[in-house]
């Protein structure tokens, strides 16, 4: 329709075009100024209520664990304590130190004296798939002592018997002329809490009675 | 005046001043259609701003809530680390046991069964071999703990006897049921998997002070293995 088929038009349909292009302006004007933006913002107020929606999901449903959670925690410390309790802890910053004042009375039980403690490089703790943190540490003593071979089996005996996690990680009796003095080297191996602390390969100096 | 000119139209109105004989006038209906679509987008911003109401008043809803109940959340979460942390603690620990194993019973009875015709001259479990902490890609960083789960153990014994019967005795006893829960007794043709292994059984070349000639023997042991695990 041109200009010239417009100006031709009556009056009042030319009114009404006006009319209805004064309308669509305004229809246009409210959809891009109002409507667009209004529907935007209830879009992300939506996502951030499904976002905040599944939070508060999680939120009770970690709640409604509380109580599981607290038995799995006293489970678990219960199961621990012995093993706690049988850890290796230094004393005055010595493995071998806290090692001998446990040893000690169970080698004069058994009847040696005179051992020698010696701490040796750490061994790593083989963990389950997928390997989490190594939490705990194998930590051998070498324990250097001399007495009959009944005196040695019994005071490994009395070690394994009264020690729930020593382990003997290798022994060497050597027999000697006085069969009330045969030399014998043992590694006893604890669990201690943390990772390699003594770079593999290093040893620090023995203790000795 | 003939019969065409009966039939002659002649329109005098000029092109504007024409009507449709349509009932539907578009100079009626087109702002109407016009209105109606405007007013339908004024609905339709009301209900979007009705709609952002809503959301916006369960949004709040929903933060006070979770505002509410952060501390006693932050609580349980910090729990189940705990727990988490715990477990872990007594897995790894419970694998350490479970790979416990013990020799005071075995060198106890072993003293019982020595025949009085052998001297036993070492008796060794050696160390472990090294760890080892690389994983299948050597450009990898080294694992955190060994992949093996198991560590194999050995017993060296050594002495020296008058004959070899007693030695015979001796290795017989220790096919014995308390015995085998550390030994282990493997027939196998190949040397290096058979358990007991004599690596040497021969006449000792010194002889004792007084002048006795001694068979010395180095017998090996595979032992059962130190496994880690549940």
């Amino acid at each position: 329709m041109s200009v010239k088929s417009l100006s031709n038009q009556p009056s009042e349909s030319q009114r009404a075009m006006l009319f209805t292009a004064v309308i669509v302006a305004v229809a246009a004007a409210l959809y891009m100024m109002c409507i667009q933006p209004c529907a935007l913002s209830v879009t992300q107020a939506r996502a951030e209520l499904d976002g905040l929606e599944n939070q508060q999901r999680a939120m009770e449903m970690d709640l409604r664990g509380a109580e599981r959670v607290k038995s799995r925690i006293a489970a678990a410390e219960a199961a621990l304590k012995p093993y706690r309790a049988a850890l290796l802890t230094p004393l005055l910053g010595s493995w071998a130190m806290r090692a001998k004042s446990i040893l000690d009375p169970v080698a004069k039980a058994s009847g040696l004296k005179n051992n020698d403690y010696n701490e040796l490089p750490v061994r790593l703790l083989p963990v389950p798939k997928p390997m989490p943190d190594q939490l705990f540490a194998r930590r051998p003593i070498k324990v250097t002592c001399r007495g009959s071979y009944a005196t040695i089996a019994s005071f490994i005996w009395r070690i394994e018997k009264t020690l729930p996690l020593v382990s003997v990680q290798s022994f060497f009796i050597k027999s000697q002329s006085d069969a009330d003095k045969q030399q014998a080297e043992l590694v006893l191996e604890w669990p201690t809490k943390g990772a390699v602390t003594v770079p593999p390969g290093t040893s620090k100096p023995g203790v000795k009675k | 005046m003939n019969a065409n000119t009966s039939n002659l139209c002649v329109n005098l109105l000029r092109e504007s001043e024409r009507r449709s004989s349509s009932p539907v006038r578009w100079r009626v209906m087109m702002p109407i259609c016009a209105l109606l679509g405007c007013v339908g987008c004024l609905l339709w911003w009301l209900i979007l701003i009705g709609q952002l109401f809503l959301v916006r008043a369960q949004l709040s809803t929903v933060r006070f809530d979770l505002t509410s109940r952060k501390t006693v959340h932050a609580t349980i979460l910090s729990q189940m680390a705990t727990a988490r942390e715990l477990e872990g603690e007594l897995e790894q620990l419970s694998w350490y046991a479970c790979g416990r194993q013990t020799y005071g019973a075995f060198l106890a009875r072993l003293a019982d069964v020595m025949p009085s015709d052998v001297q036993l001259t070492s008796l060794a479990i050696p160390e472990p071999a090294a760890q080892n902490l690389a994983g299948p890609n050597p450009k990898a960083p080294p694992l955190p703990g060994p992949a093996d789960i198991s560590e194999t153990i050995s017993l060296r014994m050594m002495g020296r006897t008058t004959k070899d019967t007693p030695v015979e005795e001796l290795m017989k006893s220790l096919t014995d049921p308390a015995f085998t829960n550390v030994l282990k007794i493997v027939k196998d043709p190949r040397p290096a998997e058979q358990s007991p292994r004599i690596h040497s059984f021969r006449q000792d070349l010194t002889a004792s002070p007084d002048g006795k000639r001694f068979l010395t023997f180095d017998i090996e042991y595979k032992c059962v293995e130190r496994r880690f695990g549940k």
